[in-house]
């Protein structure tokens, strides 16, 4: 059982910066158990009598269903529209260099089509000056898939131009080391916040040290661990691991995963800024970037409840009432191997795709992936299992992903 | 010196020989401990002594043959880091996420090795699996459209970031993560040396169960469970034709005389036992997104989510499974 009630806001403070820390892929493991909600009601009430579905473990998420929804709420000021702009110079074929300024026009162009407004208007309908914004990346697969810098670079220009101040401004992700590999640095974007939820020691987790010290603290506990909010967390009956070298990558074990007090502090508006690519048959960006980069103990969520947790972690209100813009970043986009990086399989898309309704925005591009996917002769398994959690989403009020959807080519 | 088995990856040690070869033995399916030796530090009374004990405790001796390339193996280039092992306990630490499809086709070890020259820097990946159908399975999943490269002695597929091969066990992958054509030379170079000391290629009878009739090229696939048979089509949850990571089946598409693209698997189980175990199996917990239409012992025929239609038949101790056909099949053709 949870153990306390959750806590939905806190009044935002500055603390110091800290210790890093890394994000798990262990994707596909979840992907041949999970059964959404959906279909765990679909099996139950199937004509074949076939099959009846495997119980899912209990969470906590009717305790975010209850908390008052604002006007930001997921899915945001344009439920169900995805804007998709596309320019084929953004990327250098021959270099594999981004175009700053034609990613910025990109860029320009997608908010202006999504808002229907200006770009200070879009400002306005989003932000306030005051507001600390995070920018969520996502850094797996440093330089070859990750966040291009170019993105994060006009997003900040366009927060900057309309009176925000740079230290307001922070990129974030869940593993610090993730962050400056992909090229996230001080030295890159100065005056900006640059913060991960945790640290890992990737010699301890590669096997290569014995020393646990960098990351073990003599009480047993993780150096990451004061990171995260234990009065705000997903709680699922699923217990993690207790061996050093999932706490080493997880922060904690057992059934709860708390969210960083980056997000349940400090921010109060997120950006979302995932990469386009897939993670076995489903794919890994809006949601997952979100769903498993904003809290501990992930691990244990794969097999049981894999897709889900991409549903059920945002509907909480830290991020629920504060990600109010999604960026899916597709301008070098990875078709198979996934979530992991594989430069074979990877392709220049130039393409950026716009909304604040994330699960339209990841049905719109599991589309795409799978075109793309069949198109490459690579065998694309379909079943509904695949899209199940984005029309879960939908049930909650949290996006709209059936024929009401929009996807607009701008 | 001994491996780290159970531990994390190994290092292997500076001074050691670029040149090794590898005995790892294997007891009713599980490992035992390894033993790595110098060629140069091999001496018979210890060698004898772990061969007896392997063949006291096992039934299955296998010899690694990875040697991997050293120094110059194209000029101006050499190791720029230490030799990194996992097995089966940590592999996930190397290829989180991706593990798990190697374990299941049946993952011994993985040899890594970073090359570079000024900034140019290619990995060696070379995975040793337990049969070359385990580095056959993993190969087919992980190829993609075959490209295959002019001058590599061995199955492949290739373009300027990454080569992936095959040669009987072994699982081979050159990357280039930087890109760029201009590395092709040295990425073939190191490819070549990577293979000069691996077995040669042996037949795999495993394909033959497919017909030759209408096989589209390069589609076939392996199986060994739940993590190979993911990305063909969902029949049920987990292990749901209860392969076990022991029983090999293999996949092909078919194209008919109207165009249409069917999918056939082909599962030979140990025995008849086996076998109708795995159809109840499938029978009872068949996916709720399609619709069992006519069953009888020997197999049913079904209705997918699609609309598509399918039969599950058993002859003998063999599963043969159509998928993705446009009609409904008649009973009487297959029952």
């Amino acid at each position: 059982m949870p153990k306390s009630r959750y806590k939905s806001m806190y009044p935002p403070f500055r603390f110091d910066r800290r210790e890093f820390f890394k994000m798990s892929g262990t994707a596909s493991l979840g992907l041949l158990m999970t059964r959404t909600l959906l279909s765990a009601e679909k099996a139950q009430t199937a004509p074949t009598g076939q099959a009846a579905a495997p119980a899912r473990p209990a969470t906590n998420i009717e305790e975010a269903l209850r908390v008052p929804r604002t006007k930001y709420s997921l899915p945001g000021l344009f439920p169900g529209k995805v804007v998709e702009v596309h320019d084929p110079r953004a990327m250098d074929s021959e270099s594999g260099k981004p175009s700053a300024e034609v990613i910025k026009g990109m860029f320009e162009k997608g908010i202006a089509n999504l808002t229907g407004q200006n770009l200070k208007k879009s400002f306005d309908l989003f932000f306030t000056k005051d507001d600390v914004v995070g920018i969520k990346v996502n850094p797996v697969g440093a330089g070859l898939i990750s966040t291009r810098l170019e993105v994060v670079d006009a997003i900040i220009e366009w927060l900057e131009k309309n009176g925000m101040k740079r230290q307001n401004i922070i990129i974030w992700d869940r593993f610090d080391y993730m962050l400056k590999d992909a090229g996230f640095t001080p030295e890159r974007f100065p005056g900006v916040g640059i913060e991960g939820l945790q640290t890992m020691d990737e010699a301890a987790a590669e096997g290569k040290s014995q020393d646990n010290s960098t990351w073990l603290r003599p009480d047993g506990s993780h150096v990451s661990a004061p990171n995260f909010d234990q009065d705000v967390y997903y709680w699922a009956d699923v217990e993690g691991p207790k061996d050093l070298a999932y706490l080493n990558q997880h922060v904690f074990n057992g059934k709860y995963s708390y969210f960083g007090k980056l997000l349940t502090r400090k921010l109060t508006k997120i950006i979302n800024v995932p990469v386009f690519k897939n993670t076995g048959n489903a794919i890994s960006m809006a949601t997952k970037n979100i769903g498993y980069g904003a809290v501990c103990n992930t691990n244990r969520l794969h097999k049981p409840l894999f897709l889900d947790v991409c549903v059920e972690v945002p509907a909480f209100p830290v991020i629920r009432d504060k990600m109010v813009l999604n960026i899916t970043d597709g301008l070098r986009a990875q078709y198979e191997g996934g979530p992991g990086p594989e430069a074979k399989f990877t392709y220049f898309y130039n393409r950026l795709f716009f909304a604040t309704d994330p699960f339209a925005l990841d049905m719109v591009c599991h589309r795409l992936i799978v075109e793309k996917r069949k198109s490459m002769g690579i065998q694309v398994n379909e079943h509904p299992r695949f899209t199940e959690y984005l029309r879960y989403a939908q049930k909650l009020g949290l996006g709209v992903v059936d024929d009401k959807m929009q996807h607009i080519r701008a | 010196m001994a491996s780290n088995f159970l531990g994390g990856g190994h290092e292997v040690q500076p001074g050691e020989q670029p040149y090794e070869f590898f005995l790892t033995f294997r007891s009713g399916g599980r490992l035992v401990p390894s033993a790595r030796f110098k060629k140069s530090a091999f001496s018979i009374i210890p060698g004898i002594f772990l061969l007896l004990l392997g063949l006291l405790c096992s039934s299955t001796l296998l010899f690694s043959a990875v040697t991997l390339p050293g120094d110059n193996f194209y000029p101006g280039w050499k190791k720029s880091d230490r030799l990194v092992t996992f097995t089966r306990a940590d592999l996930y630490n190397y290829i989180d996420g991706g593990a798990e499809l190697f374990l299941e086709f049946g993952f011994e070890k993985v040899y890594v090795q970073r090359y570079s020259s000024g900034d140019s820097e290619l990995t060696l990946e070379i995975y040793e699996m337990e049969t070359p159908e385990a580095a056959l399975g993993v190969y087919l999943a992980k190829c993609g459209q075959e490209t295959p490269l002019e001058g590599l002695p061995a199955r492949n597929s290739g373009e300027e970031s990454q080569f992936t091969i095959l040669r009987e066990r072994y699982f081979i992958h050159v990357n280039n993560f930087a890109g760029g054509q201009e590395l092709l030379p040295v990425m073939l170079a190191l490819a070549r040396a990577a293979l000069q000391n691996l077995p040669l290629d042996r037949p795999i009878a495993l394909l033959d169960y497919l017909p030759n009739e209408n096989l589209v090229k390069n589609s076939e696939r392996l199986i060994r469970g739940p993590y190979a048979l993911q990305p063909i089509f969902t029949f049920g949850e987990g292990d749901i034709l209860q392969l076990e990571g022991q029983v090999f089946g293999v996949v092909g598409s078919y194209l008919d005389e109207k165009g249409n693209i069917t999918t056939r698997l082909v599962i030979p189980y140990p025995d008849e036992t086996r076998a109708r175990a795995a159809l109840e199996h499938l029978r009872q917990n068949f996916d709720p997104y399609h619709k069992i239409l006519e069953t009888k012992p020997s197999g049913f025929t079904f209705v997918d989510y699609q609309q598509k239609f399918g039969r599950v038949e058993l002859k003998g101790s063999i599963l043969d499974i159509q998928i993705n056909l446009p009609q409904q099949p008649g009973l009487e053709s297959c029952f």
